[in-house]
C-alpha cells in the first residue's frame, strides 16, 4: 500500500464488489415489482392529495421536522475492519487521510435520501406557501450544506466520545438542521443563517476535541460490523447469506413446545432437532417466510388454482429445505458419537418436518377461510410435504 | 482384559497413510499419554478409536468389541473431550448436559446428582442458562468435559485437555481424571504438555511418524533411550534429534 489513500479505494472496491453481489438478488427478486408499485400507489395518492389540500396545513413544520430527523442520522461508514486495530495502528498519524476519503463516501452516499425526500416535499411547499421557485432551490442547497456539515458532526462526535450518548449529539444536530429548514422555509433567513452558524460551532467543538484523541477503532469497527450485518440480514430474506449462519435466538415464547419431547434416551434427537429447528434464525425463519406467502396469498388471492400451486409449491419448498439443512452432516457434531441407532437424527428431522408442515397447512387453511373452496389448501400442503419428504434423497 | 485394544492399525484421509501399523492397549484403570509432535498422526489416531474414520487394515477394539459388531457396546464404552470445543450454539449448558445423559441413557435423578457435582467442581453452576456464545474458551472446555464425565464411561478419550483451561480448571480436570482412574475407567490422553503428562501417566506412547516410536513407563522409556535420568522433555527432544540425524545422514 503506498498510502491511505490506497488502502481506502481497496477496502471500497471490495466493500461495493460485496454489496452488489446481494444487491443482484434483492432487486433481480419479487421485491422490484412490489417496489414499483407501492412508489406508484404512494405516487397517485400523494397527488389526489395536493390537489385537496389546505392551506393552512403546517406543511413547514412537518417538512422540517422530517428532514431535520433524516440529517441526524448521518453514521459514519468508516469500512474499517478488525484486524486494523493493530495493523494500522502505526499509522494513526496519517489516518486523517483516510478518514477524508470515507466521510466523502458517506455524504455521497447518503445525501440522496434527504435530497429525494426534499424534492418529494417541493409539490407540497408549491401548493402551501407563497414561496418562489428561487427561494425553494435555495433551501434544497441549505439542506444539502447540512448534510455535509452532519456527516462530519456525527464522525467527530463519535471520534471524541467513542460513541457514548450519541443520541444526544444526534438530538442536538435534529434541531439545529430542523429549526433552520423551519426558517428557511418560513423565508427568515438571517435566522436560519444565525441558528445553522450556532449548528457549525458544535460540530467545530468536536472536531478540535479529536485532535487529540487517539483513533476510537473499536467503536468504528463495531459500527461497521453493526451496518453489515443488517445489510446481510436483509439480503437474507431474499438469498442465502453464509456470513449469517449460525445466528442464534433463544425464542422462550416457544419453550413450552418442548415439553412433548419427554426425557428418555429414544428422544435424544429429537430434543436436539426440535431446538436447533426453533432456535437458529436460517431454519425458523425460512419456514415462517414461505408459510406467511402462502397464508398471504390464500387470504387474498380467490382463484383457488393459483392459491393452490403456490401453496404447493411453497409446501415443496419448505419440506425440502429444511429437511437438508437439518440432516447435512457436514461437520463434526457430537451426536454423531451418541450411542444411537444410525437413522436417529433422520427420523427426528422427519417428525419436525412433517409438525411443521401441518402447521403450515393449519395456518395457511385458517387465513382463506374468506375464499371458496379455502379446505382443499391445506390437504395439498400436507400430501405435497409427505411426497417431498419421502421421495427425496437423505 | 483390555479396556482398549488398537491391533496393527493403518489409515488415514488419502491413499497415503497418517498411522502406520499401530498396536497398543489401555488396561483398566490406566492413565496412558499419547505424545508426539504436530503431524504426528495423534488426532488421526483419536478419530480412529472414538469411530469417525475407519481404519485401512487392523482392528480397533473397545471393551472386546469392534464398531461394527456392536455399535452400541462400543459407542457407550467411551466419551470423548476434543482439542476444540463443539457445542451446540444453540443449545444451553443445561440443555447440554440433559443431551448427552439422554443420549446414554442415563436417568434423570442420576442426571441430577452427577451434574450438580461436576458443576460445583468446575464452578460453573451460575452459568446453566448460559448459551456457548457467552462462553469464554475454557468455559467452552469445560462444558465438554462436564458432558464427558457426565456419562462415566470406561474409557475417556481427552485430545489436549489443558489448553485454554486456567489453572483452577486443570486442577479440576487431574482431580477428576483421579477420582474415575481409581473406580476402574481408563484414560487416553493426548498432549503437549509434557511435565503434566510425566508425572500423571501411568504410561507413555510416543508417537512419530504416524508410528510408536516407544511405549511404557517413564522407566522403560529411560531405559530405551539409554537416558536415565531424563525427563519426558529430554526423551522427547532426543526422538526428534534422533529422526532429525536419520533424515540427514
Amino acid at each position: 500500500m503506498k498510502n491511505m489513500r490506497d488502502v481506502w479505494s481497496s477496502r471500497f472496491m471490495h466493500y461495493i464488489s460485496e454489496v452488489q453481489k446481494y444487491m443482484q438478488f434483492i432487486f433481480t427478486g419479487h421485491i422490484a415489482i412490489v417496489l414499483v408499485f407501492l412508489v406508484g400507489a404512494g405516487g397517485y395518492q400523494y397527488s389526489e392529495w395536493l390537489k385537496i389540500v389546505e392551506t393552512d396545513f403546517p406543511a413547514e413544520g412537518l417538512i422540517a421536522l422530517i428532514i431535520g430527523i433524516l440529517l441526524a442520522f448521518s453514521r459514519p461508514t468508516t469500512l474499517l475492519r478488525e484486524p486494523d486495530q493493530v495493523y494500522l495502528l502505526p499509522l494513526e498519524s496519517k489516518m486523517s487521510q483516510y478518514f477524508k476519503k470515507a466521510l466523502a463516501w458517506t455524504f455521497w452516499s447518503q445525501v440522496w435520501i434527504v435530497a429525494i425526500v426534499y424534492i418529494v416535499c417541493i409539490p407540497l411547499i408549491k401548493a402551501v406557501t407563497e414561496l418562489t421557485t428561487l427561494n425553494i432551490w435555495s433551501i434544497f442547497f441549505i439542506v444539502i450544506a447540512l448534510k455535509f456539515v452532519s456527516v462530519q458532526g456525527e464522525f467527530s462526535y463519535r471520534y471524541s466520545e467513542r460513541g457514548h450518548y450519541v443520541w444526544v449529539d444526534r438530538l442536538v444536530r435534529a434541531i439545529v438542521c430542523g429549526v433552520t429548514v423551519y426558517m428557511g422555509l418560513q423565508m427568515q433567513l438571517l435566522l436560519a443563517l444565525v441558528v445553522a452558524v450556532i449548528g457549525y460551532v458544535y460540530v467545530w467543538v468536536f472536531r478540535k476535541k479529536c485532535a487529540n484523541e487517539p483513533v476510537p477503532y473499536e467503536h468504528f469497527v463495531k459500527l461497521e460490523q453493526n451496518r453489515m450485518m443488517s445489510f446481510y440480514r436483509f439480503a437474507n430474506y431474499f438469498t442465502d447469506v453464509p456470513h449469517l449462519h449460525g445466528s442464534i435466538r433463544r425464542r422462550a415464547w416457544l419453550d413450552w413446545f418442548y415439553q412433548f419431547i419427554p426425557y428418555q434416551k429414544g428422544n435424544a434427537q429429537k430434543y436436539l432437532v426440535f431446538r436447533t429447528f426453533i432456535r437458529t434464525d436460517d431454519h425458523f425463519y425460512l419456514w415462517l417466510r414461505l408459510t406467511v406467502i402462502s397464508a398471504v396469498i390464500a387470504a387474498f388471492v380467490n382463484t383457488p388454482l393459483v392459491t393452490w400451486s403456490v401453496a404447493g409449491a411453497l409446501s415443496f419448498a419448505t419440506t425440502i429445505q429444511l429437511k437438508q439443512a437439518l440432516i447435512a452432516s457436514g461437520e463434526f457434531r457430537m451426536d454423531m458419537l451418541y450411542p444411537l441407532p444410525e437413522n436417529a437424527r433422520k427420523v427426528a428431522v422427519q417428525q419436525l418436518v412433517r409438525l411443521t408442515m401441518i402447521a403450515q397447512a393449519v395456518i395457511v387453511g385458517l387465513c382463506g377461510v374468506t375464499q371458496p373452496m379455502f379446505y382443499v389448501t391445506p390437504i395439498i400442503i400436507f400430501v405435497v410435504s409427505e411426497l417431498t419428504a419421502k421421495m427425496s434423497k437423505s | 482384559m483390555s479396556v482398549l485394544e488398537v491391533q496393527h492399525v493403518t489409515g488415514g484421509y488419502t491413499k497415503k497413510p497418517v498411522i502406520k501399523d499401530l498396536s497398543f492397549t489401555i488396561g483398566k484403570g490406566e492413565l496412558v499419554g499419547l505424545i508426539g509432535l504436530n503431524g504426528a498422526g495423534k488426532s488421526t489416531t483419536i478419530k480412529h478409536i472414538i469411530g469417525t474414520m475407519l481404519p485401512k487394515e487392523g482392528d480397533i477394539r473397545l471393551n472386546g468389541v469392534t464398531l461394527k459388531e456392536n455399535t452400541d457396546k462400543y459407542r457407550t464404552a467411551f466419551s470423548y473431550i476434543p482439542e476444540t470445543p463443539v457445542l451446540y450454539d444453540e443449545l444451553t449448558l443445561r440443555e447440554h448436559l440433559a443431551l448427552t445423559a439422554m443420549a446414554y441413557g442415563i436417568d434423570e435423578a442420576t442426571l441430577a446428582a452427577r451434574s450438580e457435582q461436576l458443576l460445583k467442581e468446575f464452578r460453573m453452576e451460575k452459568r446453566l442458562n448460559w448459551f456457548p456464545s457467552h462462553f469464554s474458551k475454557g468455559m467452552r472446555q469445560k462444558v465438554m468435559i462436564m458432558c464427558a464425565f457426565l456419562v462415566n464411561p470406561s474409557l475417556y478419550i481427552i485430545d489436549e485437555p489443558f489448553v485454554g483451561l486456567d489453572p483452577l480448571g486443570i486442577q479440576s480436570l487431574l482431580d477428576q481424571m483421579d477420582t474415575k482412574k481409581k473406580e476402574g475407567a481408563s484414560i487416553l490422553m493426548s498432549t503437549h504438555i509434557l511435565s503434566t503428562a510425566e508425572k500423571h501417566c501411568d504410561r507413555i506412547i510416543l508417537l512419530h511418524e504416524g508410528r510408536v516410536r516407544a511405549q511404557g513407563t517413564m522407566a522403560d522409556l529411560r531405559k530405551a533411550f539409554a537416558m536415565p535420568h531424563a525427563t519426558l522433555d529430554d526423551l522427547y527432544i532426543a526422538m526428534t534429534k534422533e529422526r532429525d540425524h536419520e533424515e540427514h545422514a
